[in-house]
């Protein structure tokens, strides 16, 4: 059984007459529980598949499906409320929100703002090593705590599949293992997708596929 | 019901993302836009009301309008004709007709000095007035018969910082023939305000004014009849269709006071009208601007936002309420510190120097109601403008 899936996707920029593709007709099949790592070296389209498969862009060709639901055709409303409660994201910077403390950041990203997700928000943080620091400002946490928070906060409406765009690219490579062993364990609960260049990363994913000019193969580990 | 509505305000004020969370924890961000609109409303609300105090204070000098009608003779004659007398007589909506005479006496305005009225009217038509003005006898005593003495009410005593003895006017009186008196006039006694209202005896009046024309007097049964009742007598744009002859009388009316007051300022209104436009339209364009550069600063906010799911909508109805919240709390303060000096400035400067302010001129504060909308509107529409087209990939994708 799939989670996710796309079919022959294709990503084009049009700069005049001139067409330029990030990604060229890629088919994937993403299981349920599994932790896939895309790796590929820099500019080979790894982040364009992760934005076509989470709905942040729409693809120029072929189709991404969602279970049974082809997010290509669905409106700009339904894809963001799609985000909202069935995806979490990591992205290669926390990007916190700098007014507000870890816990509220976490809370940001919550069905409902209440004290449930403030309860829920505080148990991540918990687990993620970083209970002292849920009143601490962005300003007041390391990188690598920054980070965990966010994983935190993509966390916090139990995603199906969490995304991760180079989530260790900013860290040290201790703190790069802390993030990617948090965003590993959620395997148990959905499936994770972590884009990165640095294969090390990658040593516990459950399949890593590899991008290179916009061509895509698979590798079980 | 109620109390679904109260936890869902609850709960989005109590939210992370609520405007007032944003607004505490980023002062030195709200201060400025929140500055700008409180010196708008301050500028617009503060002129507007020195502008009505003018306004105002004629309506406040000449309020005895409010009780009574003067009747006054045209130049060629000396009194109310008999024929133009018997008109007003014969109106059934009329109380009382009394014979008066006068002679005038400076008040310092803001105008300069201006001719006030002290009016001589038989004894008992002087008390039937200050009956009527509720304007009882608080020190002193009453003028006598043909005496050289007048009353005068707390506000005149005031402007003209008089006391009990001085002269209300003189042969030397500052103003010229209009306010020179053949013998100095003393106060004897002081008449309970806020009317301005100053009696002397018609005796002397006739005694010692001689060229002074006499009036006639008029008050009415009802008071929600007096304006129709002064219309009747002689309407204030087209005099010729009352009871009354132009030629041969004039009317010193309520409705005719305020249109001529009115008219006068026309131009000082239009004046005021166009700066009032030009300072809501700078002001308009400045906190839109500052709005939409907060607003840069804080795309990465509303890009990741965006990114983790928060639809279009509800970006836009954040801006809208942080916009409108710090709108109305700057349109609160500034009407509430225009208010506090307005009320200062008015007792402490203008007063004593005859101008009248009102500081909480309804008037003068919806001049300034335009002023949060425009801003929230022009802010609102730019940014949101700005938010439909935000792609929150490019906002992510900046390492």
């Amino acid at each position: 059984m799939e989670v996710l899936s796309c079919e022959k996707i294709a990503l084009a920029y049009r700069d005049g007459d001139r067409t330029t593709y990030a990604l060229r007709e890629v088919s994937l099949s993403l299981s349920p529980g599994k932790f896939y790592g895309i790796m590929g070296p820099s500019g080979s389209g790894k982040s364009s598949l992760m934005y076509l498969l989470s709905g942040l862009k729409r693809p120029t060709g072929g189709e991404v499906r969602l279970g049974t639901t082809t997010l290509s055709h669905l409106p700009d409303a339904e894809l963001m409320r799609l985000r909202r409660t069935r995806f979490g994201f990591v992205f290669q910077q926390p990007f916190l929100l700098t007014y507000l403390t870890a816990l509220e950041n976490i809370v940001v990203a919550a069905p409902k703002p209440d004290t449930s997700a403030r309860k829920k928000a505080l148990e991540l943080l918990e687990s993620l090593g970083l209970a002292t620091m849920a009143g601490k400002l962005p300003s007041q946490l390391s990188g690598g705590e920054r980070q965990r928070v966010a994983v935190a906060r993509a966390l916090i409406n139990e995603p199906e599949i969490l995304f991760a765009d180079e989530p260790t690219a900013a860290l040290d490579q201790a703190n790069g293992h802390k993030v990617i062993e948090a965003l590993a364990a959620w395997r148990t609960q959905g499936t994770v997708i972590v884009v990165t260049h640095d294969a090390g990363m990658l040593s516990g994913a459950d399949e890593r596929i590899y991008l290179s000019d916009g061509n895509l193969s698979i590798h079980e580990s | 019901m109620r109390y679904n509505h109260f936890v869902l305000f609850f709960t989005i004020m109590n939210s992370p993302l609520s405007p007032l969370v944003y607004f505490r924890r980023n002062t030195s961000r709200a201060l400025p836009m929140g500055l700008v609109i409180v010196l708008a409303v301050f500028l617009i609300a503060g002129v507007t009301v020195l502008a009505n105090a003018i306004d105002l204070t004629v309506r406040t000098i000449y309020r005895y309008t409010e009780y009574f009608t003067y009747v006054l003779p045209q130049q060629r004659f000396r009194e109310v004709p008999e024929a133009q007398r018997k008109i007003v007589e014969s109106d059934p909506r009329i109380e009382r007709t009394m014979e008066g005479a006068f002679f005038l006496c400076n008040i310092k305005t803001v105008m300069g000095r201006l001719p006030f009225v002290v009016l001589g009217v038989p004894e008992d038509d002087r008390d039937y007035l200050m009956q009527r003005m509720e304007t009882p006898l608080i020190a002193g005593r009453l003028p006598a018969e043909g005496m050289p003495e007048a009353v005068l009410s707390e506000p005149m005593v005031e402007n003209k910082k008089l006391k009990l003895g001085d002269n209300v006017v003189s042969p030397t009186e500052v103003g010229g023939m209009a306010t020179a008196a053949p013998v100095p006039v003393k106060l004897v006694g002081i008449l309970k305000g806020p009317v301005w209202v100053g009696f002397t005896s018609r005796s002397f009046c006739t005694s010692y004014f001689l060229l002074n024309p006499r009036c006639t007097l008029y008050t009415w049964k009802d008071v929600n009849q007096r304006d129709a009742l002064n219309r009747a007598m002689m309407p204030v744009t087209d005099k010729s269709k009352g009871k009354l002859s132009p030629n041969e009388v004039q009317l010193l009316s309520k409705e005719n006071l305020i249109t001529e007051v009115r008219e006068s300022l026309e131009s000082l209104y239009l004046i005021m009208g166009v700066v009032t436009a030009a300072v809501i339209f700078a002001i308009t364009l400045m906190s839109g601007m500052l709005a939409n550069i907060y607003f840069t600063q804080r795309l990465s906010e509303f890009g990741v936002l965006a990114a983790i799911g928060y639809s279009r909508p509800s970006l836009i109805g954040r801006v809208l309420a942080e916009t409108a919240l710090l709108n109305v709390a700057g349109w609160i303060v500034g009407a509430a510190s225009t208010a506090l000096l307005m009320r200062f400035l008015g007792e402490s400067v203008f007063r004593s120097r005859g101008l009248f302010l009102d500081p909480f001129d309804l008037d003068a504060y919806a001049h300034t109601i335009p002023v949060p909308i425009c801003i929230t509107l022009f802010s609102v529409v730019t940014i949101a403008y700005r938010l439909v087209k935000l792609d929150p990939v490019t906002i992510i994708e900046r390492r």
